[in-house]
């Protein structure tokens, strides 16, 4: 195995890394080994061992067969690896530095059971007003609701059996265990069940000037979320980031949001989304999200900001949470056009935006968030 | 390598499965890298059938495990066998067994039920094929308890001790893309994508799984489907069922597509009643005549 084959192979790998596209060095190993079984004269064989042992998904298809061409099938002949001739990564404008990795999302019709009201005939008007027209006396009992509909998010069970003590299902492994201690004799049925299940959650909210109207609804939801769900953590920005999950629990809503506005600099004030959410990526993002995390954004993405920036921390992201969903008080408008600079950015990376303008809204967003 | 992948595309053919390069060069280096294939790909395009014929060329056996929702160890490793570990319980309670002797007895291997994964590491007989069916529709901790067994084939059983596998299995893994597979997973497997076929590669499939149809009947029938699958259904028909349909058609002693015998027939491949609605009958009946090759003005 040349050392030439080698440096050439780790450098294809690199400009697929810089292109977006995950190889790990363990991948890079099945490639070179799948490189030496190949015929280095036979490009066909070659990309399709690569394609394979490279994991390469339909989504990264393109990337991978531009990049293929450029570093496998330069003048020379396959058999002589050749450095890529255009060094590429992400200052240079025109290559594919940010290719939307994942398909559009798709707006999220999801049926709202019916009967499963959260609210009596009063609130049904309320369901549908938009926050930013609710007075304080409304908006108080719409946060009532909504903690009575993010109780409902704690009702997933996992597909998992543990052992309970009382109710629940016969385990017989256990039981049989028991018994062989009291000589064969099943005194006692040892018993399991599923447990709940509560989803974890990271909330990114956006505070500033055109979010005002919905601030105040938005953190009661925080509130409320966090209440059934412990692990879920909570952040707001502007132009800084700022955690302010330790603040949620306890006091009244008013007093919070009041201690809320006189810590959080520039409350009310412009948007750097990109670079709040870089900062969310680069000091929490291994600390609190995982394969199992939900990423909610609230925000209009309506960004002052640089929408390169946006779109790399939500490739981050998106890359390491469950899911990500976008929250939009705007997108409620039917007239609504995601073209929003900084909206426009982030979408390829978001798995759905939703709109979150009235009660009704957040109803059917509660279901996806225990998926 | 060129020649291996070509010999193994004939050998699947002579098998009844048209294989493409693709395909033939995945199923090469998981053998000579011994690791596991990940199939990612639409239902109905023939993901689960590559891991059948994979056992018929290796003259082996395929173990199958199904996914689902709630699949857990009991039903994917090993189960113990309750009523017999009770009875021999009785047994020896009689006899005046004392309680560790029995329960050595009880725990022994022979009052060990074994499940998909565990038989596939167990066969004596040489590697089998473990076939992992579907693997999306299992939860991310089935997933995670995968991944160990993928890695070093060996099983723990808290009463038994550790398991190691006898032969390393061939492992195929299928998923329908209904959920994104864990990023570990993936990387302990190499990965395959499959498409539709193309018009010449379903033709030849039809040739070679329905022989009985006519050539022109299977190149109308190819037509017709790539052009449903260009329409962007709820449900987009896979192979299985354009093989269907051709059994179907055959049947009926048809020897090209007809209007009427397709409206009655459609069931065969629409299988949404969304999808079914929108092909009304001006759109069916030129979708008919341009898989019949007539010329269609708009």
């Amino acid at each position: 195995m040349s050392a030439d084959l080698v440096a050439h192979l780790a450098r294809f790998a690199g400009s697929l890394r810089a292109a977006g596209v995950r190889v790990t060095l363990g991948d890079e190993v099945d490639a070179l080994r799948a490189v030496t079984l190949a015929d280095l004269g036979d490009p066909e064989e070659v990309r399709l061992a690569l394609r394979c042992t490279l994991k390469i998904r339909p989504r990264d298809g393109e990337v991978f067969e531009d990049l293929f061409a450029r570093h496998w099938l330069g003048a020379g002949g396959a058999d002589r690896p050749r450095p890529p001739r255009a060094e590429h990564g992400p200052g240079n404008p025109g290559s594919s530095g940010l290719v939307p990795a994942s398909p559009r999302p798709v707006e999220v019709e999801v049926e709202v059971p019916r009967g499963d009201d959260p609210g009596w005939s009063r609130d049904a008007i309320l369901r549908k007003k938009p926050f930013d027209e609710c007075d304080a006396g409304e908006l108080a009992r719409l946060e009532r609701l909504v903690a009575r509909l993010a109780e409902r998010l704690a009702t997933r069970r996992s597909r998992r059996l543990v052992p309970v003590r009382g109710r629940g299902r016969p385990d017989p492994r256990r039981s049989l265990r028991r018994a062989v201690a009291t000589a064969g004799e099943l005194l006692t049925l040892a018993r399991r069940e599923r447990p709940l299940e509560t989803p974890r959650l990271v909330l990114v909210c956006d505070t500033s000037g055109s979010m005002d109207p919905h601030a105040r609804f938005l953190l009661a939801f925080a509130r409320a979320l966090k209440r059934v769900a412990k692990r879920t953590e909570v952040f707001v920005f502007n132009t800084e980031l700022v955690r302010i999950t330790s603040w949620l629990s306890g006091g009244r809503q008013g007093s919070a949001l009041e201690r809320l506005v006189a810590a959080v600099p520039d409350w009310s004030g412009g948007t750097r989304i990109g670079q709040c959410l870089e900062a969310f990526a680069a000091r929490h993002l291994d600390e609190l999200v995982d394969s199992r995390t939900m990423v909610l954004v609230l925000s209009d993405g309506l960004d002052q900001g640089e929408p390169e920036r946006l779109a790399a921390a939500m490739q981050r992201i998106q890359a390491r949470a469950r899911r990500v969903l976008w929250l939009n008080p705007l997108s409620g408008d039917p007239r609504y056009q995601p073209t929003a600079r900084g909206m426009a950015a982030a979408l390829p990376f978001v798995d759905a935006l939703l709109s979150l303008h009235n009660l009704e809204s957040l109803e059917r967003m509660l279901p996806l968030l225990a998926r | 390598m060129r020649a291996e992948v070509g010999a193994l595309q004939e050998a699947m053919a002579r098998d009844g499965y048209i294989a493409d390069e693709a395909i033939a060069t995945a199923l090469l280096l998981t053998g000579e890298l011994g690791k596991p294939l990940l199939i990612e790909g639409d239902a109905g395009v023939g993901k689960t059938e590559i891991a059948k014929v994979l056992a018929r060329l290796r003259g082996t056996d395929l173990i199958r495990l199904q996914c689902y929702e709630g699949l857990d160890v009991s039903t994917a490793l090993y189960e113990w066998n309750y009523p017999r570990q009770m009875l021999r319980v009785r047994m020896s309670e009689q006899e005046g067994i004392d309680a560790d002797r029995m329960e050595q007895a009880v725990f022994g291997r022979s009052y060990l039920l074994e499940r998909p994964l565990l038989r596939a590491i167990t066969r004596r007989e040489g590697p089998a094929v473990l076939l992992i069916d579907e693997v999306d529709r299992a939860d991310e901790a089935f997933e995670a308890f995968l991944l160990e067994v993928l890695s070093d084939f060996q099983v723990t059983i808290p009463e038994l001790g550790t398991i190691r596998a006898e032969h390393v299995p061939h492992v195929v893994l299928t998923s329908n893309c209904t959920r994104e597979i864990g990023d570990a997973l993936r990387r302990r497997c190499l990965y395959l994508h499959l498409d539709h076929p193309s018009l010449e590669k379903e033709v030849r499939i039809l040739h070679s799984r329905v022989p009985g149809a006519s050539e022109a009947l299977s190149l109308q029938i190819g037509r017709f489907l790539q052009a449903l699958r260009a329409r962007r259904l709820a449900r987009a028909p896979g192979v299985a069922e354009s093989i269907d349909w051709a059994r179907a058609l055959v049947r009926l002693h048809q020897d090209h597509l007809d209007e009427e015998v397709v409206r009655a027939t459609l069931g065969c491949v629409v299988k949404d009643r969304h999808d079914l609605r929108d092909l009304d009958a001006p759109e069916l009946g030129r979708l008919v005549a341009e898989a019949r090759g007539e010329a269609v003005a708009r």
